[in-house]
């Protein structure tokens, strides 16, 4: 008995292990097999480009307000924050980088990751789970339209695009906000060149690498994550809101793990 | 490319029943050419077969193959065997629709995702089958908005738009008024005759006459068997 203890603990972590690691080798297939259906040709019938375009609508276009709105609050907090402490400090010629790191980099990326797992990751899961149990993807099956390529390729794509387009415009808003903010306050540079060329200064060749990775990749995972949770309910509706949950939780850590390995491959 | 004369062919097909739920299927065997139409008498209180299912190859036989247009569906890719069942149009035992798209796009759906035909042409033909079965318009609202009544008829202009290889009708006139039995069973002669091939699972004495149709096979479901019957009047 003394030895089980032991053993069922190191047993238990040891199911876990495996079960994550299944877990990540099907979610690697499912998004491989979404960016190899993309490119061929042969997968993108009429129905396929209205659904892209769909996806693009509600979480591109229908989310530009809110993320606006987020821009703008950051924008005031973050950089009227640090043109007032570079300023304290004396390292005004430092606003530029530190902005770059803090918006840029990191924050810009992860706010527009959490805000469209939040409003389009939830309302895919949902709607996969509720097609499923509901049957409906049996009868697209059965008239031969298949789920990857109608239901999953079409939205991850839109999804990767989305989250990559509303933080480019999410940090354009946030510089835009923080410069105006901090020069009604008199905190900022007057001139809105010096503060334009201070923050150009601060862009390095990797920024643009690290910007496309932290938004494209997590965005095409959300919808992968969403779209794996939702079509593998059991047919249950009570099943539904326990698949939303996962996806969520599933989506948030995705977007962490490869935000924390980007910024290591590209800066350490 | 010249169509293969058998549309579908079950050879010695075995589907085991994996729940207390659903029926299987035993040895069955039958082909079915261009034109031609089987009639399946599907008994009381056991309406639901696998056949539909199996014939579309989304059920894989467990002994025995199924072959549509000749090809066995265990021998395709997932890619061939979607392009293949686009040739396929049905009538839905349960409920057939999904419930995030119109009943227009539902209807016009696969005719969408499979063919480059323009979208005015698909709509107007849809718009056409529709007013033949009594529908002025198809409505452009979400299936759970529309009356289970209208819902069925429309079923049928959806098995019936563009030209199908295989139609299979599963208790199409279930929840229809009898009334209008003669337009579908006019229009699935009509879509023989243009030579697609059409299974019509039924519990409906007129159909089962198979008197409708120029060529027609008459078949019965015992438990999990099909039996051959010979035509009415032989």
């Amino acid at each position: 008995m003394a030895t089980l203890a032991p053993m069922s603990f190191l047993a238990v972590i040891g199911d876990g292990a495996i079960s994550q690691f299944r877990r990540l080798r099907r979610l690697t297939a499912v998004a491989w097999n979404v960016l190899t259906l993309a490119v061929r040709p042969g997968s993108w019938p009429r129905t396929t480009r209205r659904v892209f375009a769909l996806q693009i609508l509600f979480t591109g276009y229908d989310a530009l307000a809110f993320v606006s709105i987020m821009a703008l609050l950051t924008g005031i907090s973050v950089v009227v924050q640090a043109q007032v402490w570079m300023g304290r400090l004396g390292q005004s010629q430092l606003l530029g980088p530190l902005l770059i790191t803090v918006i840029v980099r990191e924050l810009g990326p992860l706010l527009v990751n959490f805000i469209v797992i939040g409003r389009s990751g939830t309302a895919m899961a949902a709607e996969m789970a509720g097609m499923t149990v509901r049957k409906e993807v049996e009868v697209l099956d059965a008239q031969g339209v298949d789920a990857m390529v109608y239901l999953v390729m079409p939205r991850a794509l839109g999804m990767a695009i989305c989250v990559l387009c509303l933080t480019v415009m999410f940090v354009v808003v946030s510089f835009g906000s923080g410069y105006l903010c901090g020069a009604f306050l008199g905190t900022g540079p007057g001139d809105p060149t010096i503060f334009v060329r201070s923050v150009l200064q601060g862009v390095e060749p990797g920024d643009f690498y690290n910007l496309l990775a932290k938004t494209l990749v997590p965005g095409l995972l959300t919808a992968v994550i969403a779209s794996m949770e939702g079509l593998s309910v059991e047919g249950l509706a009570t099943d539904i809101p326990q698949a939303v949950t996962r996806s969520v939780v599933r989506s948030y850590a995705a977007v962490l793990v490869v935000s924390v390995i980007v910024s290591i491959l590209t800066y350490a | 490319m010249a169509e293969p004369d058998i549309i579908l062919q079950f050879e010695g097909v075995t589907v085991l029943s994996d729940t207390h739920l659903a029926v299987g299927l035993r040895e069955v065997s039958f082909a079915l050419r261009a034109g031609e139409v089987a009639i399946v008498e599907v008994e009381e209180g056991r309406e639901h077969v696998p056949l539909a299912d199996v014939a579309e190859g989304l059920i894989l036989a467990d002994e025995g193959r199924v072959a549509f247009m000749g090809e066995g569906w265990e021998t395709m890719s997932a890619h061939r065997q979607a392009n293949r069942r686009g040739r396929i149009r049905r009538v839905f035992h349960n409920y057939g629709w999904v419930s995030n798209l119109s009943v227009l796009d539902n209807i016009c759906l696969a005719e969408f995702h499979h063919t480059h035909r323009p979208h005015g042409d698909v709509v107007d033909e849809a718009v056409a089958l529709a007013r033949r079965f009594g529908i002025g318009e198809i409505p452009d609202a979400r299936p759970s908005r529309v009356l289970g009544l209208v819902l069925r008829k429309l079923e049928w202009v959806r098995a019936l738009l563009g030209r199908p290889a295989l139609v299979i009708l599963e208790r199409p006139l279930f929840g229809a008024p009898r009334a209008d039995a003669s337009l579908l069973l006019a229009a699935v002669a009509e879509e023989a005759r243009r030579g697609a091939a059409v299974v019509w699972l039924t519990d409906e004495p007129r159909v089962c006459g198979c008197k409708d149709f120029e060529s027609c096979k008459r078949f019965k479901m015992e438990g999990e068997r099909l039996v051959p019957l010979a035509p009415e009047g032989a």
